[in-house]
């Protein structure tokens, strides 16, 4: 019992980062009908750009405070993320407007190679370590309900305990400020909402710097887990079937798509493993999204599209 | 009607022409709107209103032809444009962001004149929290003006066509636009939807002294609570002036008569 | 209460105006009205209210308004509107407040017949109605209007904007501080205190004259009588011109000191209701069924976990539901645990949903109410009653007492009421609450109170061993079939409507070999079920013609049979046809009483070709009737109406 436990709130840990990445697919989605293949890109810029900005900025500066650093590291890579978002609204979005779902799609492709490229030219392709100054040391819970207790990581914990401000700061600000409500606003109807004055440029600029904030957060917590290095991007392909299970269009989905997945690949790794010859891990979530696509393409929590008489 | 003073030209439309591609879809139009009068664009099916009301609104831009506003030049304005410089609009086929509830849709109207910045919503009490009581009330008086209470948090999908144009007209008073672009406000409504629509339109030219340029395919209605006509037939103005003038025109006549649309 | 019988015996509060000054003197600070503008809950506290009526009140002296005038009262719900009427009882006036929803000509005929000279209207819409009639009605000298929207053009001397003439009384009586008193002190008991106009279900409507003290009798019984105090909410939305709004939300509320809240407009009132929690309730039978109709509607759109959740929640409240309210003793503790989960689970969020919560009492009258309807809400823990009256009683004749219910009786007679049943079965009152007289009808008036003071109710009814009055039917309506059984079509109709899918029926069978139905389906819960089937439908005469919808119809109508099949007195009227009107029945062409009563006569005449295809067997007949939109225009509906069989049911003997 303790055992499996652990498997499910590892399973949960790993779920809530699945969350954070889907969480950045669902924004620009909704905002703008984009289905951005860039978020994977997006989480490994962002992660470069903290990993090498908190390395540079005490070299730059001579300083030790390691606190002080990795908030100035963290300041200035919420600056490239709004800058990385500025251009792409400025040099890409903006020339496709009212364009097919086919194309767009295309261009955040290229968007994703091209950040790949870029932030590798700029960072370098190494592997870089994210230290934020997270606590390593397991804890151990319920020590008195069962024997030896349930074993966990701090660190798992506090990013867990991240992501979910996260997700309630940004269902607030979608909710209740008048420039989340213009974001609901464009992604429901493009052109009713800029014919009643909401800039649709500005929106857009928004809505990406919002992902790429997201992005900076995972990649933060990714990379300190398993340092800034290019396999992070493919993380992206992991929040693919979280999205297709919560629904593309809906914020609370990604949440639970992605805890689904996390807890689903690791119970059936550990339980179903042995029978199968391991590995599920790997394809499990991508059956599961094979299955919703099969059964309920809008996913657990997307707005079904009826065409009524 | 007695106490609304018509004022001087606030809109002039000057030689437009307008083509997609091979086809002329408004050749050559030209009138003006007074300001605080109640203005129509009417024409049978595709005779070009949708298309004249896009210019205007900077949906489309004409390739050739000029739009003054209030003196300036605004040929190549954009639709956000259009709204900033105090244009609002309502849609044929209702473009309210569904999802949303009604307070949310109408409350989108005063987007432009929001002034806090993104840093003060993120902080949410303070400046934003009051400027979002100050437009809040401000869209309560629409709310009332309108007799829509009883939807106020219903989500616009949900209601009925004939409320949904009245939501329509809503977001766009929140705007408090100075010319009010009105895209066939009366379109599938029942007799006495329509009525409540013409007791609004009247209600908002008169209250607000709001210009108002409205598109119609039916004649009846608009005839009552016009100034003003403009007949559009194949994109060819072919009569301008009050109703009774308009009423009388023979090639209006012959259009409305000999076109069984 | 703060009121002490003490302090009621130094200044006798026996007119609504001492009542309203003794309130602002005792509890100034208790909230008095409250009102839903632009989407606050706006307060005014006792001297708040006093103040303003007193405003009204000098400002009406200032035009003009005397002693023995006549005020028209025309809107919605508004606290102006009902400050108002006390504001012409302070000067010793009579309030007469009209429908608010009545047509121009039916408008012309009060104010004639009643002689009135002063209106105080809601807005622009009663006004236009008003000027359309005024030369019809050479006494009516002036028109106010409570909302300024819209009027900036109208020239007319005699209208005038009510915050104007606010204006002027309270300089007015700031100037002359003595003169409101005196006026209140000439006020007497015996002075009529409001004219409230018959509905009309038989000729032309009557203004019946009630005084301060019987309204003040009847309103103090019923405080009285389920212990009312000054901290109850209510909510006032049922029109002003009913005795029932009138009982409820001015006399009960000037008596016991309590609130009343008035909704934002008539289509928010389950808003309001929601948001205000009423602990006072009154609405006729309609509203409750309305409300039953959504909440099963809203459950056939719920997830089926919920739906079976409901269900089985609701038979365990319709098994002992009732009985615990009553706290009845012979209650198993297995249904006590069930019904205190249903409580959780259920009937809370349900009367929550209907804004039932903190309901201590509700009341329904106005026309019988479905036993089924009836015990729905008791079986919910709404501690809904049922009273019996007459616009010329002062609506209070029965009430039924706490721990009394009985779902088919209308309860005991009010204290210091007597209630005793003619020969011909119908009911007749004597006592403290009756009218004093029609408004210049002496003829009538004597005709409704007879010899030994008895008013005649024109209800037929009995009372059962325990003393508790049963109203069957409308004297007049109930019949006999052909061979001999009673027919009261009230009864049966009432079944029928208890489907969520009928709105309204109408019964024939006096004089003929059987029973036979009009019926009207509820637009919004038939509409619903037919999305749910992807019928398209365009309106309700289109609906009404679908061949499902009639299948549909034609087995509740079959249910009815079974039911009426149960009980001897009742089952030989079984209804053997029907048919689905092609238009609702709408008060706008007569066909429904202001108050919503089907008036039969005029709608057996009006589709007379209908009932005769009924009765000759025919299985579908053309009609086409002219109806009037609100704004006074008309229009033409026709269609070929199906002609439906269905199932009737051997008596059954009662297996006892």
């Amino acid at each position: 019992m303790a055992f499996f436990l652990e498997t499910l709130l590892g399973g949960l840990m790993s779920g809530m980062l699945y969350s954070l990445v889907a969480l950045g697919f669902v924004l620009i989605y909704k905002a703008s009908g984009v289905f951005n293949f860039a978020q994977g890109a997006m989480v490994l810029f962002a992660a470069l750009s903290m990993a090498r900005f908190s390395e540079w900025i005490p070299q730059w500066l001579g300083m030790e405070n390691l606190f002080l650093a990795n908030l100035l590291a963290f300041v200035v890579s919420v600056a490239v993320m709004f800058v990385v978002a500025w251009l792409i609204e400025r040099l890409v979005l903006r020339h496709l407007v009212n364009q097919e779902g086919a194309t767009l799609l295309m261009a955040t492709l290229g968007i994703a190679y091209f950040l790949d490229g870029v932030g590798q030219t700029i960072f370098g392709s190494d592997i870089y370590k994210i230290d934020v100054g997270m606590p390593k040391e397991p804890v151990f819970l319920l020590e008195s309900i069962f024997q030896g207790g349930i074993l966990i990581n701090k660190e798992d914990f506090i990013a867990a305990f991240v992501s979910a401000m996260l997700v309630v700061a940004l269902s607030i600000f979608f909710q209740k400020t008048s420039t989340g409500r213009a974001l609901r606003a464009v992604a429901d109807d493009h052109q009713a909402a800029q014919s009643i004055g909401i800039p649709l440029n500005r929106i857009w600029v928004i809505v990406w710097c919002v992902a790429g904030i997201t992005a900076l957060v995972a990649g933060i917590i990714w990379g300190s887990k398993l340092g800034a290095q290019f396999s992070l991007s493919t993380v992206a392909l992991r929040a693919l079937p979280v999205v297709i299970l919560g629904g593309l269009t809906s914020i609370p989905g990604a949440i639970i798509g992605g805890l689904i997945i996390g807890v689903g690949e690791k119970l059936s790794e550990v339980f179903l493993g042995p029978y199968v010859g391991g590995g599920i891990e790997i394809w499990f979530a991508y059956m599961l999204a094979l299955i919703f696509l099969l059964f309920r393409p809008q996913g657990l929590f997307g707005e079904k599209i009826i065409d009524r008489v | 009607m007695s106490g609304r003073k018509i004022g001087e030209v606030i809109l002039d439309l000057k030689n437009i022409t307008l083509r997609f591609g091979g086809v002329t879809a408004l050749e050559d139009i030209s009138f003006d709107v007074r300001e605080h009068e109640v203005r129509a664009i009417i024409g049978p099916n595709g005779a070009g209103k949708s298309s004249m009301l896009n210019v205007i609104n900077g949906v489309y831009r004409p390739q050739e032809g000029d739009i003054i506003l209030r003196g300036e030049h605004h040929a190549n304005m954009d639709s956000y444009g259009a709204a900033k410089a105090g244009l609002a609009r309502t849609f044929q086929n209702i473009a309210l962001f569904k999802g949303m509830s009604v307070l949310d849709n109408i409350m989108t109207g005063r987007n432009l004149k929001m002034k806090a910045n993104l840093l003060q919503q993120a902080v949410w009490f303070g400046p934003a929290q009051r400027e979002e009581l100050e437009h809040r009330e401000k869209v309560e008086e629409i709310i009332d003006f309108l007799e829509i209470q009883h939807i106020r948090k219903t989500p616009v999908g949900r209601l009925p066509y004939g409320l949904q144009k009245r939501v329509d007209l809503a977001r766009a008073l929140a705007m408090e636009p100075q010319i009010l672009l009105l895209d066939e406000p009366m379109a599938g409504m029942n007799v006495e939807e329509k009525q409540d629509m013409s007791r609004f339109i009247l209600d908002v030219n008169d209250q607000f002294g709001t210009t108002v340029v409205l598109i119609e395919h039916d004649m009846g209605v608009v005839m009552d609570i016009s100034d003003r006509v403009v007949v559009l037939d194949y994109g060819k103005k072919i009569g301008d002036g009050t109703p009774d003038e308009v009423r009388a025109n023979p090639d209006v006549i012959s259009a409305y008569l000999g076109a069984s649309h | 209460m703060a009121v002490t019988h003490t302090e009621r015996a130094a200044t006798p509060l026996d007119t609504f105006p001492r009542l309203l000054l003794n309130h602002a003197a005792t509890r100034g600070d208790r909230p008095a009205t409250r009102e839903k503008y632009l989407g606050i809950w706006q307060t005014w506290n006792w001297s708040q209210v006093a103040g303003e009526v007193r405003a009204i009140a000098s400002g009406l002296a200032e035009l003009g308004f005397k002693r023995g005038d006549n005020l028209a009262i025309i809107g919605d719900n508004r606290p102006r509107l009902y400050w108002s009427m006390c504001a012409a009882q302070m000067l010793g006036g009579v309030p007469v407040p009209m429908y608010q929803d009545a047509v121009a000509a039916e408008m012309a005929f009060v104010l004639t017949d009643g002689e009135i000279r002063f209106a105080i209207v809601e807005d622009q819409e009663q006004v236009d109605k008003l000027l359309e009639i005024k030369d019809q009605c050479p006494s009516l000298q002036h028109i106010l209007y409570d909302d300024p929207r819209g009027m900036r053009h109208y020239t007319q001397t005699y209208l005038q904007g009510l915050d104007e003439v606010v204006a002027m009384g309270r300089i007015h009586d700031k100037n002359q501080p003595d003169f409101i008193p005196s006026e209140v002190a000439l006020g007497s008991a015996e002075d009529v205190a409001v004219m409230l106009y018959t509905s009309g279900t038989t000729g032309k409507p009557k203004g019946v004259c009630l005084t301060h003290g019987t309204f003040i009798a009847a309103a103090t019984s019923g405080v009285d009588f389920d212990h009312l105090t000054e901290q109850e909410d209510i909510l006032s939305y049922l029109p002003m011109a009913w005795v029932g709004d009138h009982l409820f939300s001015y006399a009960q509320a000037l008596v016991a000191g309590f609130t009343i809240n008035c909704p934002e407009s008539g289509d928010t009132v389950m808003t309001d209701l929601r948001e205000i929690g009423p602990t006072y309730y009154f609405a006729p039978p309609r509203v409750f069924e309305n409300l039953l109709t959504t909440v099963m509607i809203r459950m056939e759109d719920a997830g089926a976990l919920k739906r079976n959740m409901f269900h089985y929640f609701m038979a365990v409240a319709k098994r002992c539901g009732s009985d615990i309210l009553d706290a009845k003793p012979n209650v198993s503790t297995a249904d006590r645990l069930l019904y205190a989960l249903g409580n959780v689970l259920i009937y809370g969020p349900l009367r929550n949903v209907l804004g039932m919560s903190r309901i201590r009492v509700a009341y329904t009258a106005g026309a019988a109410i479905g036993p089924d309807l009836f015990r729905f809400y008791r079986s919910i823990g709404v501690n809904l009653k049922q009273l019996y009256g007459a616009t010329e009683t002062c609506a209070a004749v029965c009430l039924q007492p706490d721990r009394e219910i009985k779902f088919d009786s209308v309860g005991k007679p009010a204290p210091g009421v007597e209630v005793k049943i003619a020969d011909n079965g119908e009911v007749l009152v004597r006592g403290k609450l009756l009218l004093k007289e029609y408004y210049r009808r002496p003829k009538d008036t004597a005709e409704a109170i007879d010899a030994e003071g008895w008013f005649h109710t024109g209800d037929a009814g009995f009372f059962d061993d325990d003393g508790h009055l049963k109203i069957i039917d409308r004297a007049k309506d109930v019949g006999k079939l052909a061979d001999g059984a009673i027919f009261a079509p009230n009864y049966i109709e009432n079944k029928l409507k208890f489907f969520q899918y009928i709105k309204e029926a109408v019964c024939f069978g006096h004089d003929r070999d059987m029973v036979c139905a009009f019926i009207n389906i509820d637009v919004g819960a038939v509409g619903n079920w037919a999305e749910r089937r992807g019928l398209p439908y365009s309106g309700y005469t289109d609906l009404a013609a679908k061949s499902e919808v009639l299948e549909l119809i034609r087995e509740c109508v079959e249910q009815v049979n079974a039911d009426l099949s149960h009980d001897v007195m009742v089952a030989e009227t079984q209804v053997h046809r029907f048919l689905i009107l092609h238009k609702e029945l709408d008060p706008d062409d007569d066909e429904l009483t202001r108050t919503r009563k089907v008036r039969r006569g005029f709608v057996a005449e009006k589709y007379q070709v209908l009932i005769d295809a009924l009765y000759t067997g025919k299985t579908s007949q053309f009609i086409e009737t002219q109806v009037k939109f609100e704004d006074g225009r008309s229009g033409m509906v026709s269609a070929d109406l199906a002609i439906c069989e269905v199932k009737t049911f051997p008596v059954m003997k009662k297996a006892a």
